[in-house]
């Protein structure tokens, strides 16, 4: 890289992006009446100070990130992942770990300390977020040779549809716990009536977003999911949290305290971009088949050796991951109630249950993340993402309602399944490194052998260039963080 | 066969050592983070103990550690930093699910909970942990780009390196053949430097065993055959013929079909497995007036040959013509012979109804044989089970007698008789592949290149051979040649391939062993012959047996699946009668065009044939 170029191409855009960014943040900071603290920071407390060192900060962050990215692929959408994960870590590095020494505190890295500081974390967030998007079109801006794909209106069309039907489903959910007032940004006691149509549009306008930014994204239908999971995040910080409590004038409600309440809407946001995801890809797929010409694709071998590829890799590969994931269930004793989907008690039972969603879930995986994974670093990432999506899914979502209740998305019932958790990302990891040893020993592509080395380098590196690895940590951070920092109190008792 | 000095690349290497001392600057971070809160006394490290004295030893060891697992798995990537800090920062909090949340609980005696509250108790940890991975990441990235920028040309970086090529060449896409280059492809999934290619006329590998079955219309004759290219993915794949074999220049020249008449593949290794073809013992006549049974346009040219004559029959009207149409000969009492014999018999019954005018007491089925007993790889036992359950269904034997020549519509037998037939099988002889004449090696009296026990050609260098064209010495057997079967050939491939990783790796070679599980032969009729390590089966279990093991070692899922369904569609329907080839000329008529249609009578045999022209209705055939 040649500095003169990463100067105009990188950094600049970055700066600027950083500049945008800082605006909304001072905005935001103002809101909540943060920003005079910051102003401390330069040893003045006024606003002025505050909104100036707030900028320069936002301008620098940016300017790194524009030097970070530099090399990934100017995507939009995947630029904004970049941008959330680096946000994210910007609030340990910077906020929890540099800030402190620079005002001569001493560290603390306790967890009072980071539940104070948690209104950052969504500022940071929505800093990165803005600073990804602006700076994906200031470069494109800057750099002449702008390769966009531009969005078809069929895709948007098919993003709009993808988001309404998944919105319709986050609202079905939210209102079987009594959460679609949380959702719509109202407060208690208001009619669902009136809910409902704002779910609609926030559902149409992430549909449409989502068609628009990821458009010339690559990779299959589980690389999409994970996407999707990240989206659905920005969603609930750009979205759930900032602008429909603004619209509705409920004001802004980042502390600790006050998003415990509205927690609910975390698992149901991140259901909700995965569901927006995997319904905008089945939709486009449903379209290729019924309306398109057949595209001759080189890597087929048909439904039944793949199928039959598949079945046995995954149906491994699931059984590593599901003996993993069983260390933590007898450990914590969960797995009678494992046994209890089936009307059981017995452990044996709960195990035998166990390793069968195990392996059903594993063959999705196999069908998801086909040839998805060209290291075991990329092994490790696609799987422990799933297996977060599954922690998600499983024990707050499916288990209640199979267990005859509705979803569990409390920042209680988060918390006391963190084991669950925790098992669900061995599971996740065991599984993806597993499934990727057993696909890599079979190189899949038709070429002669010395090729296929090039070829999986090739495509290795191109992943690198995508959000990949950022999705990866970005998941695996907020499952692990939001949880710890939102449960209740310290004396919390897990529910097993 | 991976060793370590596989594993252990330059780039690998540095990526390791990068890692680790990336690790140990995380791991000082880490532990003068946790200082620094003045946590270091009271936070239990690794083993209970205190991140002081001992203690921080055994963190910055295990964050060397941790950091070379790290460079392991990310491996360095050019121009991916920012993938490479994230996938630090990943790492890094998934060490801390294993570490302080699992492990350290573990060492601890209490057992892990993984409950909120633990977790909120070594939450510190995770920002540790989530430091470490990042700067163990981001420094990871930079020790490896900077030691490749300061040392270029120290390895590299183009990922195919021009390390020279050894080309494994393999003639003959036969069990032999496939079988060494699928070892082949094993031994070296990993290692570029050796190419493998493979050079057939036939694109496939065809499975013997079930050809008589396809003969017979039982199986369709793509599912008994295997592509070379899905067998063999990393094979590079010739189809062509091979003309010639120089071994001192270590050239083979292929005739292929491309608008280039011919090529020349250079080779380092070479294989012969080139199978054999059949054998006529210069009879005069045979090779023109009877049909072979090695492949698969044989298999379905006889097919469509026996369903032509029950058309023919069917409209005949001369009852000797209809008499040596329906006498099918098959010459050889082995493998191939009897199977074919009994596969044809059933075909011919299975169609039957079809044909009104054909009543089975006009059908005739014969085998010749040159010895008293029939399957003389069987044993005396099952040999007689065998030719006494053909017997019994009417099929005719006739051992110690031998085809000396044929004619269109006759064969000529040794004892003197005349066999009227229009179909004889030939089964009798089969000679190692011909074009191995040429080679400059010993040779048997059948022409098989003579290997040693590591299946080297004796008198030639990098030259091995295997199956059919090879006489290989069976150690407990005296030193006898193993017979030419598929089973052997396979394993014989396996060897081959093994012998020359090993010699190309400076390594021992090994000796071909093999004695062979044991022997099946189908006899038609839901019944077969088998011999297994000693035990002899037969009947109805030994047929089940037949099936259900040739099945198993039919190549490939999707090839197991469509004989599997013939199979089954054969239990309930009748056979297929379609006749895939065109009608052939009669030659009664010479060449002449058949006159136009008219109340007179046709031409009665041949008697009339010069004739035939004038007996029209007088139209312009004048
Ligand atoms: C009808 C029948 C039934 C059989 N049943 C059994 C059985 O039940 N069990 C058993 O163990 N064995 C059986 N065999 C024997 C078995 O088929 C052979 O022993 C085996 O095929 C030998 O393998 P090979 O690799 O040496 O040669 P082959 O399999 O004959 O392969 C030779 C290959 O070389 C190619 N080739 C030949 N000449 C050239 C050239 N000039 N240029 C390029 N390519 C060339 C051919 O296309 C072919 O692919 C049977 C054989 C027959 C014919």
């Amino acid at each position: 890289m040649k500095a003169s170029q990463v100067l105009k191409n990188g950094v600049l855009p970055g700066g600027l992006a950083g500049l945008a960014g800082g605006l909304v943040l001072a905005a935001a900071m103002y809101e909540l009446g943060r920003l005079d603290i910051f102003g401390q920071l330069a040893g003045v407390i006024s606003q002025l100070a505050g909104f100036i060192l707030v900028l320069a900060v936002s301008a620098l962050l940016g300017a790194g990130f524009g030097v970070l990215v530099w090399y990934q692929r100017p995507n939009a959408g995947e630029t904004l992942v970049w941008g959330l994960v680096y946000g994210v870590f910007w609030w340990y590095l910077g906020r929890l770990t540099m800030l402190p020494l620079l005002q001569g505190k001493g560290l603390t890295w306790d967890v009072d300390s980071a539940r104070a500081a948690f209104p950052d974390l969504l500022g940071l967030i929505l800093l990165g977020g803005i600073i990804g998007l602006a700076h994906v079109f200031l470069r494109r801006m800057f750099q002449v040779q702008a390769e966009a794909q531009q969005a078809g209106r069929a895709s948007l069309f098919r993003g709009a549809l993808a988001g309404l039907l998944s919105a319709y489903l986050l609202g079905v959910a939210a209102d079987g716990q009594d959460q679609l007032l949380a959702f719509a940004g109202m407060a208690a006691g208001g009619s669902a009536l009136a809910a409902w149509p704002v779910i609609l549009l926030i559902g149409l306008l992430a549909g449409v977003g989502f068609a628009w930014l990821f458009t010339d994204s690559t990779g299959g239908a589980g690389v999409g999911l994970i996407r999707g999971i990240a989206y659905g995040f920005f969603w609930w910080v750009a979205g759930g949290l900032t602008l429909v409590p603004l619209i509705t004038g409920s004001g802004l409600v980042w502390t600790a305290t006050e998003v415990q309440i509205i927690f609910p809407t975390l698992p149901g946001y991140l259901l909700f971009g995965a569901a927006v995801a995997l319904l905008y890809q089945f939709l486009g797929a449903l379209i290729r088949l019924l309306f398109s010409e057949f595209l001759p694709g080189s890597s087929e071998e048909g439904l039944g050796t793949q199928g039959l590829r598949i079945v046995g890799r995954s149906g491994l590969a699931a059984l590593v991951g599901g003996l993993l994931f069983s260390l933590v269930m007898w450990q914590t004793g969960f797995l009678p109630r494992v046994a209890d989907l089936i009307g059981s008690s017995s452990p044996v039972t709960g195990f035998i249950v166990h390793l069968a969603i195990a392996g059903l879930i594993g063959l999705s995986y196999g069908i998801l993340f086909r040839r998805q994974s060209y290291d075991v670093g990329s092994a490790l990432g696609w799987g422990v993402s799933y297996g977060f999506f599954w922690a998600m899914l499983g024990p707050l979502t499916l288990m209640p309602v199979l267990l005859g209740g509705t979803p569990q998305w409390t920042a209680d019932a988060a918390a006391s399944v963190f084991p669950n958790l925790i098992g669900h990302l061995g599971y996740g990891a065991g599984l993806g490194v597993t499934f990727y040893i057993l696909e890599a020993r079979y190189s899949p592509w038709w070429v002669p052998r010395t090729e296929v080395q090039a070829a999986r380098l090739e495509r290795r590196e191109e992943q690198v260039q995508t959000s990949g690895p950022a999705l990866w940590t970005l998941l695996i951070l907020l499952g692990l963080t939001l949880p710890i920092l939102l449960a209740k109190g310290q004396g919390l008792t897990p529910v097993y | 066969m991976r060793g370590a000095s596989n594993i252990l690349t330059p780039a690998f290497r540095h990526d390791l050592i990068a890692g680790g001392v990336a690790g140990l600057i995380g791991g000082l971070v880490f532990w003068w983070a946790l200082a620094a809160q003045g946590m270091a006394p009271d936070v239990p490290g690794l083993l209970g103990l205190h991140l002081l004295g001992a203690g921080v030893i055994l963190h910055l060891l295990s964050s060397v550690l941790v950091g070379a697992s790290f460079g392991a798995v990310l491996r360095y990537q050019p121009s991916g930093y920012a993938g490479t800090t994230s996938s630090g920062l990943l790492l890094g909090l998934l060490w801390w699910v294993a570490g302080p949340m699992s492990l350290g609980p573990l060492l601890e005696g209490a057992g892990p909970t993984w409950s909120i509250v633990e977790a909120q108790k070594v939450f510190p940890s995770l920002i540790g942990h989530l430091l470490y991975g990042g700067v163990t990441g981001l420094g990871f990235y930079i020790f490896v780009a900077s030691y490749l920028y300061f040392r270029p040309r120290s390895e590299d970086l183009v990922p195919l390196p021009e390390v020279p090529k050894t080309r494994v060449l393999i003639l003959g896409g036969g069990f032999g053949g496939i079988g060494t280059a699928q070892r082949l492809e094993r031994l070296y999934s990993r290692v570029p430097g050796v190419e493998i290619t493979l050079v057939s006329q036939s694109n496939y590998l065809l499975y013997t065993p079930m050809l008589a079955e396809v003969a017979s219309s039982a199986l369709e004759p793509q599912h008994i055959s295997a592509p070379v290219r899905a067998s063999c993915p990393h094979t590079r794949f010739h189809r062509g013929e091979v003309v010639d074999i120089n071994t001192k220049d270590q050239v083979v020249r292929v005739r292929s079909g491309g608008s280039v008449p011919y090529e020349d593949l250079t080779y380092d290794r070479l294989v012969l497995a080139l199978g054999s073809v059949a054998n006529y013992f210069d009879l005069p006549g045979m090779a023109e007036n009877s049909f072979k049974l090695k492949t698969l346009e044989d298999a379905t040219r006889l097919r469509n040959h026996i369903i032509g004559l029950l058309e023919d029959v069917d409209v005949e009207p001369f009852d000797e013509e209809r008499v040596s149409r329906l006498t099918f000969a098959v010459a050889g009492g082995g493998f191939a012979g009897i199977e074919a014999i009994a596969e044809l018999f059933d075909m011919v019954h299975s169609v039957l109804h079809f044909y009104p005018t054909i009543q089975p007491p006009q059908l005739r089925f014969v085998l010749i044989h040159s010895r008293d007993r029939i399957l003389p790889e069987l044993g005396a036992q099952l040999g007689d089970y065998a030719l006494r359950k053909l017997q019994a269904r009417g099929i005719e034997f006739m051992l110690e007698n031998r085809v000396t020549g044929a004619v269109p519509g006759a064969v000529l037998l040794g004892n003197g008789e005349i066999l009227s037939t229009h179909t004889l099988v030939w089964t009798a002889g089969n000679q190692p592949n011909p074009l191995l004449k040429t080679l400059p090696c010993e040779k048997n009296r059948a022409g098989a290149v003579v290997v040693d026990g590591t299946l080297l050609v004796d008198g030639l260098t990098n030259v091995w051979a295997v199956g059919d064209c090879a006489q290989i010495p069976d150690p407990y057997n005296d030193g006898r040649p193993y017979p030419p079967t598929a089973q052997h050939a396979l394993r014989e491939g396996k060897v081959a391939a093994e012998n020359i990783a090993a010699v190309i790796q400076g390594k021992p070679v090994k000796q071909f062993r093999f004695r062979a599980i044991g022997v099946l032969v189908g006899l038609g009729h839901r019944t077969a012959a088998a011999e297994i390590r000693g035990w002899r089966f037969s009947g109805l279990l030994a047929w089940l047996m037949w099936r259900t093991i040739y099945l198993s070692k039919l190549p490939g899922a999707e090839k197991k699946v469509r004989v599997a369904l013939d199979w089954t569609i054969d239990l309930f329907f009748p056979r297929d009668i379609v006749v895939t080839s065109s009608l052939e000329r009669n030659p009664i008529l010479d060449g002449n065009p058949v006159p136009p249609a008219s109340q007179e009578q046709p031409p009665d045999n041949g008697n009339d044939r010069t004739n035939a022209g004038d007996g029209t209705a007088g139209d312009g055939a004048e």
